[in-house]
């Protein structure tokens, strides 16, 4: 597996990170551990998927195109990506808990969280990277394009997960779980229509 | 003139919303009323402080106490003390006025000069001793006199900076209007690359951001009147400025090609992809968030009582007003783009 270097320098940079955050804090408060950990998943979501087209060769996605249809290319990289992303909240989660002791309350819901933040992140960050790989500054420039776009999603993510770890008792959650999934239709529509003017050279 | 009418229509909307929206004068209106807290079945003497009223040189001056849409009580004497405060004495009822223990009551002063004036919600009403030679019973108000002439609303923490609405909603309006163009010369880049669209799209995102700023500062020196401070991390405050960094991400994107052609195709993708953003971004998120913005958190919205008549002649002008301008600049700085560029094609041969 070509991508196995990649997926440890990742579990290196959680590790890591991790590792700050409990030699800073010791005994975090959930507040902070809410805002530490979706950090966390942030820089470590933009860091995998900058890999999926800015770290590609030109001649593999030349090669990519001839074979399938560029929306296959795409969703196939979408996929990936959310598959990828999922794995990495998942990791966060299992070393910050292990760390400094779970503060989810409703582990179902936040796991669940995690699912969503993985196709999120995957949608915004998938599209920003194609858009980035085809300038010549291509990672610096995926996060100043994709940060702001992200922020909304963010926005949503901490909020649920404020409720999952019970420091919010908000009943409309099923609205803040409505608006995220509307942002990804959103970016995923823009997406598909998009994409077939920048594959092309 | 057949090809410039608009600028200069543009230019005259703006020039007649500053005047007019400057120099209107507001309509009169209760700043403050002492004691705020009343007993039934007492006599009580308010006393109420006005904005832009001439309390001295009205010789109808009617004051009442309102509970509820239709019942009030009128003042028994009105006296005024100068301009801009007057004393009204009160013999309240023995009853209240509705069922419950809390009620809130509204204080309207009415006079041929400055016309009707309310402070809505603003006294409470206690249940008092029984006073049992008090025959007074809760009435309505009649025979309010209306003022005549040309004035804007007065609202209460609103004041003079009711006038803002002529800058700071035309500003953004016209943002959202000039992007709009500029997304329709980008959608034209992708199916016709051409030189011309791509400095079009160019210039009108930039003059949209521009008017992006424009309505941001007149928006926070609003903020700071009314609300306290110049940033209140209010929902609309933070969407708008994620807007403005989706599109100041444009020109980071812009810059990073050497290639005209690829860097015009590309930032065209992205011209559409950040105004489909900003939609939701701007009409939606705050809709489903509390905000101090009116229309937005179960706040009333702009219209109804906030814009009456007189505000209408100066905001729809100023919308269009505001967009021609925008036109117009964004017009200018594409003719500049496209020069410059033939002139450094040139330079380079």
């Amino acid at each position: 597996m070509r991508r196995k270097y990649a997926l440890g320098g990742i579990l290196l940079y959680v590790i890591s990170s991790v590792y700050i955050v409990y030699a800073g804090f010791f005994d975090i408060p959930k507040q902070s551990w809410n805002a530490i950990f979706w950090i966390l998943i942030l820089f470590a979501s933009i860091n995998a998927v900058a890999k999926s087209f800015i770290q590609e060769n030109r001649g593999s996605q030349l090669y990519l195109y001839q074979l399938a249809h560029p929306s296959a290319v795409l969703i196939a990289k979408m996929i990936y990506n959310t598959g990828l992303l999922f794995l990495i909240g998942l990791l966060t989660f299992a070393i910050l808990s292990t760390f400094t002791g779970s503060q989810v309350r409703d582990l179902g819901f936040f796991i669940l969280l995690l699912g969503l933040a993985a196709v999120s992140f995957s949608i915004a960050f998938t599209f920003t990277s194609a858009i980035a790989a085809k300038s010549d500054s291509g990672s610096s420039l995926l996060a100043i394009l994709s940060f702001p776009i992200v922020i909304p999603i963010l926005m949503s993510l901490v909020k649920l997960s404020a409720n999952a770890l019970g420091l919010l008792m908000d009943s409309s959650y099923l609205t803040d779980i409505f608006n995220l999934l509307a942002i990804d239709a959103l970016l995923l529509a823009l997406t598909f229509f998009l994409f077939p003017y920048l594959w092309r050279d | 003139m057949k090809n410039y009418w608009w600028k200069i229509l543009g230019a005259l909307l703006i020039l007649y919303t500053i005047v007019g929206g400057m120099t209107v004068p507001i309509k009169s209106g209760i700043v403050k009323v002492t004691p705020n807290s009343i007993q039934s079945g007492s006599e009580v003497e308010i006393q109420i402080d006005g904005y832009n009223s001439n309390y001295d040189q009205s010789d109808d001056l009617a004051v009442w106490l309102k509970a509820g849409n239709t019942t009030a009580i009128k003042a028994t004497k009105v006296s005024a003390i100068n301009a801009t405060s007057l004393k009204a004495n009160f013999t309240l009822p023995n009853e209240l006025p509705s069922e419950g223990s809390f009620h809130t009551l509204s204080v309207v002063v009415n006079s041929k000069i400055d016309g009707i004036s309310l402070l809505p919600d603003h006294v409470a009403l206690q249940a008092g001793a029984m006073d049992t030679l008090n025959r007074t019973q809760w009435s309505e108000i009649n025979n309010l006199v209306r003022k005549e002439g040309f004035n804007f609303p007065y609202r209460n923490i609103l004041v003079e900076s009711i006038r803002n609405t002529f800058y700071h909603i035309p500003l953004w309006f016209a943002m959202v209007m000039i992007f709009f163009v500029a997304v329709v010369y980008s959608i034209l880049q992708l199916y016709k690359p051409q030189v011309k669209y791509d400095a079009y799209a160019v210039a009108f995102t930039e003059i949209g951001v521009l008017l992006g700023i424009l309505g941001t500062v007149t928006g926070a020196i609003w903020a700071k009147n009314t609300w306290g401070q110049y940033w209140s991390w209010d929902i609309k405050q933070n969407v708008s400025i994620i807007a403005m960094l989706v599109y100041l991400a444009y020109f980071v994107l812009r810059g990073s090609f050497d290639d005209h052609e690829k860097g015009g195709r590309i930032s065209a993708v992205y011209n559409i992809f950040a105004f489909a953003a900003l939609i939701p971004l701007l009409f939606v998120i705050p809709r489903m968030a509390s905000s101090l913005h009116p229309g937005n958190g179960g706040n009333p919205g702009m219209g109804g009582e906030d814009l009456d008549n007189t505000m209408k002649y100066f905001l729809y002008p100023a919308f269009f007003g505001w967009f021609l301008v925008g036109m117009w600049m964004a017009s200018l700085r594409a003719r500049f783009i496209i020069l410059r560029d033939k002139y450094l094609l040139k330079m380079n041969d």
